[in-house]
């Protein structure tokens, strides 16, 4: 429950959550509009009425000649997306460990990774797309569409280490260090466990933020569609529920990915937080 | 108590020789000379500040000092790590790993060294037995009261099979009640391994109820080391009796000195006291200290009565019931403290109240004189010299 | 092998590094390197030439899309910083239980995560001709014809872009709120102070790092758009990154290029407007 400052909450405490209320529907709202509408009968158009209720549009999604590579779009993806999550939790925890000592340039570092974040996606895209050209690469998915996208995952990931080694504890390496514990020794089996809360946590912006990117990957993913690239196409040419169909297959695998990531961390939070059940044992025998 | 008799007093023996830390512009610890005999229970005592984590980080291996040497058993260990050193540090806030389970974290040095699975499970959890803890082998750290915590954090700095443990304030996030359980543990777990705890602190009743040897530090140096008993009862400098606590400290400039008197003034104030041959000249400074509980306290017909020798006179400010004793606070005219405590049957027998004038006296032999606060005490736990002292400041 | 602190620090960094240079770095060099070539109207010619820059700044079509652009930038930041205060504002003070605070903020959050295409196209079903909005005004007798300016229009780009972007003002303003000492409130309200004093005299003030931030996000995004502008105006309206679009999808690269450029220098010149009137970087560096 909402605790109470004081016995009786304010008035501005109901109207506020009136808004709150009101802005959690305007935000879910008209993406819950077309989950239903993906379920659009045979008959049915873009929007309500519902014409009965079918899989049609699901299966639409398969079939090439009408919605495009769908499945080859999914398939790149997911890998593309699975690339950055790793090169990002790994990049943006050593880049982590670097930030917690001054360093000459670490300031350069820094504002060239905040630029990075706030640079319009279309410019990097065209940047990198350019770069390509000029040394006569071709861009694919994999090389040119992966850098564009780590511009992006990376401050995050970055921003986010500073956050967890700010609540980090050294005492914990300065314990492993007493007890014998070598550097490597003290990474691997106190660093990056303790840490690990906070990898998720960049694994699912990597994975998602990746899953999702649509303005660096344009110019950059060469012949070869990723999925948004392949609902963007859609926008244009699709007029049946399939685009809706599309939708909701790639929101429930966004949905997936949070709910496995908050979900782990919160089982690893409350296992390390958890007090014991019932009195206190006493500690004399 | 003496920490010669120790068994294994040659074991762990800690010697610090000219040693200064600096972080930057500040200095933390000025040129300290200290000398720990192996199998001793020191603590190092002092205001938050004062240098004396710096000092255990130090012996730790956690930091290297800017100058002087670091000897553990005769041997210098500046530049080696902490693990080649046989100091084992149990950290303020215990640092236990949070991921690990409490027979994981004691078992953490063993896996570190290579031991094997089976092995150091089996020797975890009989250090774990050896802190009563064996129960609590599968139970994750927060899972753990402090108490607990504070016991798990003791069998992973042993099983090291340390020469020196380094105890960084152990006590202080333990409520009272642990507080007092935990400390008779430490002082019954250090009789029983023999080895040199070393153990910071800033209260001054823990570091005397569990030490054979108290260094009280100040702004980086060691104002006294010395024995509890001698720390409370004798201490060196005003600073040392003020931080103890327990003492009336009377400072001022000598004015007038008569056969076995001098009268020493600070502002207005005159007191007459015993003084042996050795007192300063007159407009020299002088400081004496007193304990509290060896005042004694009788009514006065006013409260500028003539004190006479060994005496204030003054009125009853305030007083404070303490179970067995009463604090009582004395103003006189200037406006000056003093603090008799007086056992409360005798408070009792003829109880005072607020305002009313009292004379405070002590007898001769209480008197202990103070030497000047600039001079560096020497870090032998014996020596305890009051010299003459040439140059003071009014405390 | 012995490592010292400061190599050490380099090789951890170097990975980061390597990738901005190389996909961010680099590539930007390669865009101003762009702008400069001259263009034929089929292929870029190596050249150091402001011809790009001449074109971009002497048309009145420039103008009008900075000026359109400015506008959704304007009125989406202040809508977002609106919504995003007092989203931020109710989390942080009126909700006192902390688990709570982070269920609603994660709720808020989640979308973030999700794609901004299909949010964006999700608004289709609703503002559409015969959308759920429309035939619910109908239905309740408000208006008998459907509304036409719902969808394809500015409003439906506006709404799209507050739908999008709030989170990035509720989060930064959320932080920073949530650092505020509970106890000043208390004491202000001790004092006498209204609510209102409050918000503006304590909230405002400490929760500034967090509005810039929030700030800084909208304006960049709204600047850097393309998509949402296309989709949701039905290509009746254009700003300055669609126009740049257009142009990559022509291969017109050096004309694209200038425009890249000049859009970045526009919105540095507003980030560091924001900076100037409130320093963030003791916020996002510690």
């Amino acid at each position: 429950m909402l605790k109470l400052q004081t016995g009786k909450r304010p008035w501005s405490f109901y109207a506020l959550s009136c808004f709150f209320g009101l802005f959690v529907v305007f935000l879910y709202g008209p993406m819950s509009a077309i989950y239903i509408l993906s379920f659009q009968g045979p008959t049915g158009g873009l929007t309500f009425p519902m014409n009965g209720v079918s899989l049609r549009w699901f299966s639409a999604l398969f079939a090439q000649e009408r919605t495009g590579d769908f499945a080859g779009a999914f398939t790149r993806s997911m890998i593309l997306a699975v690339m950055v999550l790793f090169l990002t939790v790994a990049i943006s925890v050593v880049a982590g460990l670097a930030f917690r000592r001054r360093f000459a340039g670490s300031a350069f570092v820094f504002y060239l990774a905040v630029a990075s974040l706030i640079m319009p996606g279309l410019l990097v895209g065209l940047g990198v797309g350019l770069t390509f050209q000029t040394l006569g690469v071709q861009t694919k998915w994999f090389a040119s569409a992966l850098g564009a996208q780590l511009t992006w995952t990376l401050p995050f990931g970055m921003l986010i280490m500073f956050a967890v080694f700010s609540r980090f504890n050294r005492a914990y390496e300065e314990a492993a260090r007493d007890l014998g514990a070598t550097n490597w020794q003290n990474f691997l089996w106190v660093v990056l466990p303790i840490l690990f809360p906070g990898m998720i946590a960049v694994a699912l912006f990597g994975f998602t933020l990746s899953y999702d990117e649509f303005p660096r990957t344009l110019l950059t993913s060469g012949a070869t569609n990723t999925l948004p690239m392949e609902i963007w196409g859609m926008t244009t040419n699709v007029t049946s529920p399939a685009l809706y169909a599309l939708g909701t297959v790639t929101t429930l695998v966004s949905f997936i990915a949070i709910a496995l990531a908050l979900g782990s961390i919160a089982i690893i939070q409350l296992r390390r937080s958890r007090r014991p059940v019932g009195k206190e044992t006493s500690t004399k025998e | 108590m003496n920490p010669g008799d120790r068994r294994t007093a040659e074991r762990g023996s800690i010697d610090l020789a000219g040693v200064t830390k600096r972080f930057g512009e500040t200095t933390a610890v000025k040129n300290i000379d200290l000398k720990i005999p192996g199998g001793c229970y020191c603590c190092l005592l002092g205001p938050s500040g004062c240098g004396k984590t710096t000092i255990l980080r130090m012996i730790a291996g956690h930091e290297s000092p800017t100058e002087g040497a670091v000897l553990i058993d005769g041997e210098n260990v500046v530049g080696k790590p902490p693990v080649d050193r046989g100091t084992a540090m149990m950290f303020q806030s215990y640092a236990l790993f949070p991921h690990l389970s409490c027979r994981d974290n004691v078992a953490f040095n063993l896996k570190v060294r290579g031991v094997g699975k089976a092995e150091r499970r089996a020797r975890a959890l009989e250090m774990l037995d050896r802190v009563r803890m064996k129960s609590f082998a599968d139970r994750l750290p927060a899972q753990l009261s402090g108490g607990q915590q504070q016991r798990i954090a003791l069998a992973r700095s042993l099983i090291t099979n340390p020469r020196v443990l380094l105890l960084d304030e152990p006590l202080s996030a333990l409520d009272e009640f642990l507080r007092l359980q935990m400390r008779g543990e430490l002082r019954h777990i250090q009789a029983e391994v023999g080895i040199t705890f070393i153990h910071v602190t800033h209260t001054q009743m823990e570091a005397i109820a569990l030490a054979d040897m108290v260094v009280v530090m100040d702004q980086g140096q060691i104002e006294q080391a010395a024995s509890a008993r001698d720390v409370y009862d004798r201490p060196r400098t005003a600073y040392v009796a003020h931080f103890m606590g327990g003492q009336n400290v009377l400072a001022g400039t000598v004015t007038e000195r008569r056969a076995g008197t001098v009268t020493i003034a600070s502002g207005k104030k005159k007191i007459t006291i015993t003084a042996p041959a050795s007192a300063p000249a007159v407009g020299a400074q002088f400081q004496v200290a007193v304990r509290r509980d060896r005042v004694r306290l009788s009514r006065a017909p006013s409260e500028a009565a003539d004190a006479g020798v060994n005496g204030v006179s003054g009125r009853v400010a305030a007083i404070e019931y303490q179970g067995t004793w009463l604090k009582i606070a004395i103003e006189d005219a200037c406006g000056e403290g003093f603090v008799a405590n007086v056992p409360d049957g005798a408070f009792f027998a003829d109880p005072l109240t607020i305002g009313d004038p009292v004379l405070a006296h002590w007898d001769p032999e209480q008197l202990h004189f103070l030497a000047a606060p600039s001079g560096k005490a020497s870090g032998a736990a014996t020596a305890n010299p009051v010299k003459a002292p040439t140059v003071f400041a009014v405390g | 092998m012995k490592v010292s602190p400061a190599l050490m620090s380099y090789l951890q960094i170097g990975p980061l590094l390597l990738v901005l240079l190389l996909f961010f770095g680099i590539p930007l060099l390669v865009v101003i390197a762009y702008s400069f070539f001259q263009f034929d109207g089929l292929d870029s010619i190596p050249a150091f030439d402001f011809v790009n820059y001449i074109d971009v700044l002497t048309s009145q079509v420039t103008l009008s899309l900075y000026l359109k652009t400015l506008y959704y930038a304007v009125v989406v930041w202040a809508i977002t910083l609106l919504i995003g205060f007092t989203v931020a504002y109710f989390l942080a003070f009126h909700v006192q239980s902390l688990i709570w605070q982070m269920a609603l903020l994660l709720l808020c959050t989640v979308p973030f995560w999700t794609s901004n295409i299909i949010r964006m196209i999700s608004w289709i079903p609703f503002l559409g001709r015969n959308g759920i909005f429309n035939n619910a005004l109908i239905g309740a007798g408000i208006t008998d014809e459907p509304l036409e300016f719902l969808l394809f229009s500015d409003f439906a780009v506006i709404i799209a872009y507050v739908h999008l972007f709030t989170l990035f003002m509720i989060v930064p303003i959320f932080n920073a709120m949530a650092r505020i000492d509970k106890s000043l409130i208390e004491a202000a309200r001790d004092g006498g102070a209204s609510a209102w004093r409050i918000i503006w005299d304590i909230v405002v003030p400490l929760s500034k790092t967090g509005i810039a931030l929030g700030s800084i996000f909208v304006v960049t995004l709204v600047m850097g758009d393309f998509y949402v502008v296309k989709v949701m105006s039905g290509s009746q309206s254009a700003s300055i990154a669609m126009a740049m679009s257009n142009q990559i999808a022509m291969v017109q690269y050096p004309p694209a290029a200038a425009s890249a450029v000049i859009l970045l220098i526009v919105v540095s010149l507003m980030v560091a407007a924001i900076l100037r009137i409130v320093d963030v970087r003791k916020e996002i560096a510690g």
